[in-house]
């Protein structure tokens, strides 16, 4: 009944207010659309506290108002009559017993919705996800795959994140869902939820963890069980089956959105070096590292890195080896998130970045990349590449 | 009674300035720098925290600028972070805990005893001065690298020197050390409650604003020792690398949550009791009319402060914390709904059949009901579990303790400044600038945050530089609405400073009661002598007003010649209480 009431002032409210659409979505004047098993009691339990508010809220205001207005003092009134009670007990008691009862309520309805957000049913589909500065990475362990910035989950069917953080407090929050839950490093939580509704929705970091906080964003895709399954399965082998030169056009597509937020295409320093002109300045050996070693005496036969590929590599997977000279080395290892052949694949894409992004850092529309095949000059050694590849494979059938 | 007549005629005779007062008493640099007037170590904290304020406005203000665009406007990320960190870590350690207490505190208290002074003179100049060196720490952290850790200097984001910034330690230290100042203002308040009541002041005759002022001493005292040592692990953390709360050196960065908020949840109600102690006393005098239900106040304040120590845990149920104690969090929290809201039934019972003026710190008065009324029952959404965990870290926190701790901290202390400016300066300000100052204040205030709970429970979190490339897109509208209505507000507060400062030059002369108070404060001239009293005064119900009369010849109220004034008690001791 409340919550009918609640609905009718919500909806009279809602009509002449902004963001409000009648389109099913369970969007409401307060509440952002719902799409999970959890959401609805969430919105009961709010109208609920809502009318509680509302009630006291008028109240407060009228007896204010009417109280100001109609004993305001008098012009020329010298002196004050002791009119009015001083105190009151029985009154005194009702105005605290009735609150006492109120809260108990509310404490109570808060408290079953809160335990049902904690356990979560046994046979949910578990997500590992792991958040770093600045991005949220995925892993399907029964599929073997892992998505960066956007997790494909099924519909109708609980989902289950267990969470845990590289580095600094993040915290997990998804408004459709109504469910949040800090991602704090050093130990796992877990969140569920059961999507009710496909489409995609937002997912925000709410722990606010440094520079790019506000772009630690990530999307939750609910696709219905039998799509969900398709798209696990092709997300699982396509970079398996890609010729070389897909890769790099493959890592600009799908990989590049984990290290976006601290490498520019378009030449700009942001938390890390660019990748425009990574390849150049790493094969000629400029980079000068902050404990004041030149890279040019670290690459070639018998030196730490054989290749400029296997620098690459090692920046990817220990990052904090080697700091590149004014970068505070925020980055965090990417070991076990990339699969071998995916780290080619980047490799790749900073070899060949200058034919498929423009000085601007914006894809060109159909790079050429079939020289990559061809291997013609000193450039593309694609004898390393294909070595690398190959242990790749390797490796990842070993996993 | 010798002295008690002079006393009398004295009140009666004298409404112009009295030529000896706490200002004029001595003059010179020193007499200021040196000096152990708490009247004069009040004003100097009211000047600095005033300066603080301003700062802490001028950052809410561009943080609110920049979002007015989803991409942002005037501010790159890492400004904005530090931009908002320095606004919340300026006006909590800088504004908010010592406001009401050590400035009005100071300056009200004593005289309210019938005291001379605090009890503690010196140390209450050394608070002053550790308030001084705190705020040239938090100056030093914005020249070593900044601050972009958010006031809550959560680990390991805090003790992570590749991430946070350079400025980290020197806050914590300046955080720390106004902490020492906090501690020993209620330690000597304590004292001075305790020691200096004149005879026949009663622990239920004090007025309720003393009542409030002692909880907070208590809370000051119990629990920022708390943070003290907190901040220090953390700075042992960050500058040897011990383990404490950073899991990669084996530490749990939870605990910091728990002994953070162990301090600084009873920090919100070092914040709000004051306030509500002044809101106390503006509504009873200026509706002329005895408070209503001065036992549950009283009781209420100290309610507050026992169950304030208990509730830390509700900012921390999406931490991972577990959910047996989560729920026993809940639960302890809606207990403070309670005395909370018997307050607010109070003081509107007490307008009941009242004379009421409609002057300024009337007016921020009731709009102290209204707001608090919103930011209390605001709480409930957020102390209910099942809504938490969608609002957390959302707008609709930052709003609910906007609605907290400015609409009804802040404004009621700025209300106050109102009450006793008067009694302080010597002068009065402009009553009709003042009125329309407040309603810009009051509107730009609702205005700001009202929009952000809306914002909030659409899923807008906290904290976020920029908000473009969304799904959502209603947020911009939201933060429009904000953003225009703390210019309103920036507006309301530019002409209080205005008018206040207008009103020192050429303001009309104070009478010693301009609006009929009863407390003691009351009956020493404005601004006091230097001693306050010369002989200490007798005391009787403060929240009888029914004694007093309008003077047009005083333009002040003076006591009914009819009515007889209290009697000293005759077995009064000679010496405890005069100092």
């Amino acid at each position: 009944m409340t919550s009918f009431v609640t609905h009718m002032v919500l909806s009279l409210l809602g009509s002449v207010m902004p963001g409000s659409t009648s389109d099913g979505s369970g969007r409401t004047f307060w509440m952002p659309e719902s799409a999970s098993t959890q959401a609805p009691f969430v919105d009961h339990v709010f109208d609920f506290i809502n009318v509680i508010c509302y009630i006291f809220l008028v109240l407060i205001t009228i007896v204010l108002v009417y109280f100001a207005i109609r004993y305001r003092r008098k012009k020329g009134e010298v002196n004050f009559s002791g009119d009015g009670p001083v105190h009151s007990t029985p009154l005194e008691l009702t105005w605290t017993m009735v609150p006492m009862l109120l809260v108990v309520a509310i404490f109570y309805l808060g408290m079953v919705g809160y335990l049902d957000l904690r356990r979560s049913p046994s046979n949910a589909y578990e997500i590992s996800v792991t958040a770093q500065k600045w991005s949220w990475s995925f892993d399907h362990p029964e599929f073997a795959v892992n998505q960066a910035g956007e997790v494909y989950v099924p519909l109708g069917r609980p989902v289950e994140f267990l969470m845990t953080s590289a580095d600094v407090l993040h915290s997990c929050f998804v408004p459709a869902f109504r469910v949040k839950q800090d991602v704090v490093p050093g130990r796992y939580s877990r969140l569920w939820f059961e999507a009710t509704k496909p489409g995609t929705y937002q997912l925000y970091c709410t722990e606010y963890c440094g520079r790019d906080h506000s772009k630690m964003l990530a999307l939750v895709h609910v696709l219905p069980e039998d799509e969900f399954k398709a798209a696990m399965g092709k997300l699982a082998t396509e970079y398996m089956d890609l010729p070389e030169h897909d890769l790099p056009a493959y890592a600009l597509d799908r990989l590049y959105n984990r290290c976006a937020s601290c490498h520019s295409l378009d030449g700009s320093m942001v938390v890390g070096p660019s990748f425009q002109g990574l390849w150049e300045r790493t094969v000629k050996g400029e980079t000068v590292f902050t404990n004041g070693e030149k890279l040019s005496s670290l690459i070639g036969p018998g030196k730490e890195f054989e290749t400029p590929e296997d620098y690459l590599r090692n920046s990817i997977l220990d990052p904090q080896h080697l700091i590149v000279q004014n970068y505070a080395g925020a980055m965090p290892s990417f070991q076990g998130q990339l699969k071998e052949r995916q780290i080619t694949a980047l490799i790749l894409m900073m070899k060949y970045l200058d034919r498929m992004v423009n000085e601007e850092g914006i894809p060109i529309e159909s790079p050429d990349l079939n020289e990559l095949d061809g291997g013609d000059g000193s450039e593309s050694p694609a004898d390393d590449a294909g070595t690398e590849a190959g242990t790749g494979q390797s490796k990842d059938n070993g996993e | 009674m010798n002295e008690m007549t002079t006393l009398e005629t004295g009140q009666h005779e004298q409404p112009r300035l009295v030529d000896d007062n706490y200002l004029t008493h001595s003059r010179g640099l020193l007499s200021w720098i040196l000096t152990l007037d708490h009247k004069r170590i009040g004003l100097m904290y009211l000047v600095s925290v005033l300066g603080a304020f301003f700062m802490g406005g001028v950052f809410a203000l561009l943080v609110r600028t920049q979002l007015l665009t989803p991409q942002g406007t005037i501010m790159e990320q890492d400004q904005y972070n530090q931009a908002f960190t320095l606004h919340g870590a300026i006006m909590v350690f800088l504004v908010i805990i010592p406001s009401v207490p050590a400035s009005l505190g100071n300056f009200v208290l004593p005289i309210m005893l019938g005291a001379k002074d605090v009890a503690f003179p010196r140390l209450n100049l050394f608070s002053y001065y550790l308030w001084v060196i705190g705020a040239l720490f938090f100056v030093l952290a914005l020249f070593t690298g900044g601050l972009d850790t958010g006031w809550t200097f959560y680990t390991p984001y805090s003790t992570d020197t590749n991430s946070a910034m350079g400025g980290v330690i020197p806050a914590l230290t300046a955080v720390f050390v106004l902490g020492f100042a906090s501690i020993f203002t209620g330690m000597n308040f304590m004292v001075t409650i305790h020691r200096l009541r004149p005879p026949g002041m009663t622990w239920f005759r004090m007025p309720l604003f003393l009542w409030s002022i002692y909880a907070t001493a208590v809370i000051q005292v119990l629990a920022t020792p708390v943070l003290g040592i907190t901040l220090v692990l953390l700075i042992v953390e960050r500058a040897f690398g011990i383990g404490i709360f950073d899991p990669a050196l084996g530490g749990d960065p939870v605990l910091y949550q728990h002994f953070f908020w162990f301090y600084s949840h009873p920090a919100v109600y070092i914040m709000i009791l004051p306030a509500m102690g002044i809101i106390s006393e503006l509504i009873a005098v200026h509706s002329h009319r005895h408070i209503f239900g001065y036992k549950f106040i009283a009781w209420s304040s100290v309610a507050i402060a026992v169950f304030s120590f208990l509730v830390w845990g509700h900012h921390m149920f999406t931490s991972g914390q577990s959910a047996l104690v989560t729920v026993i969090f809940s639960a302890i929290t809606f207990s403070v709904a309670i005395p909370s809201a018997v307050k607010v039934f109070n003081w509107l019972a007490t307008m009941y059949k009242g004379h009421i003026s409609w002057n300024t710190p009337m007016l921020y008065g009731m709009g102290f009901l209204f707001i608090f009324t919103i930011g209390g029952l605001t709480g409930l959404h957020l102390g209910t579990l099942a809504t938490d965990v969608h609002l957390h870290d959302t707008y609709f926190v930052v709003a609910h303790f906007h609605y907290v701790m400015m609409g009804s901290a802040l404004l009621a202390f700025i209300g106050g400044i109102h009450h006793w400016w008067p009694k302080m300066t010597g002068r009065m300000y402009n009553e009709n600038a003042g009125r329309f100052a407040w309603f810009l204040v009051f509107v730009g205030f609702n205005v700001t945050f009202m929009s952000q709970f809306m914002l909030g429970s659409q899923g807008m979190p906290r904290r976020y530089a920029t908000y473009e490339g969304l799904q959502e897109n209603i947020f911009q509208f939201y933060h429009i609405i904000s953003t225009c209505g703390s210019y309103i507000m920036a507006l309301g507060f530019f002409i209080t400073g205005i008018y206040l400062l207008l009103s020192l030059f050429n303001g009309r002369r104070a009478p010693t009661n301009p609006w009929g108070g009863r407390s003691l404060e009351w009956q020493c001239s404005s601004p006091p002598p230097h001693d306050n009293f010369s002989e200490q005064p007798a005391v009787g119900d403060c929240y009888d007003f029914t004694v007093l009369e309008w003077s047009e010849q005083e333009q002040g109220y003076v006591w009914r010649s009819d009515v007889p004034r209290p009697e000293k008690e005759a077995d009064q001791s000679s010496s405890e209480g005069s100092h």
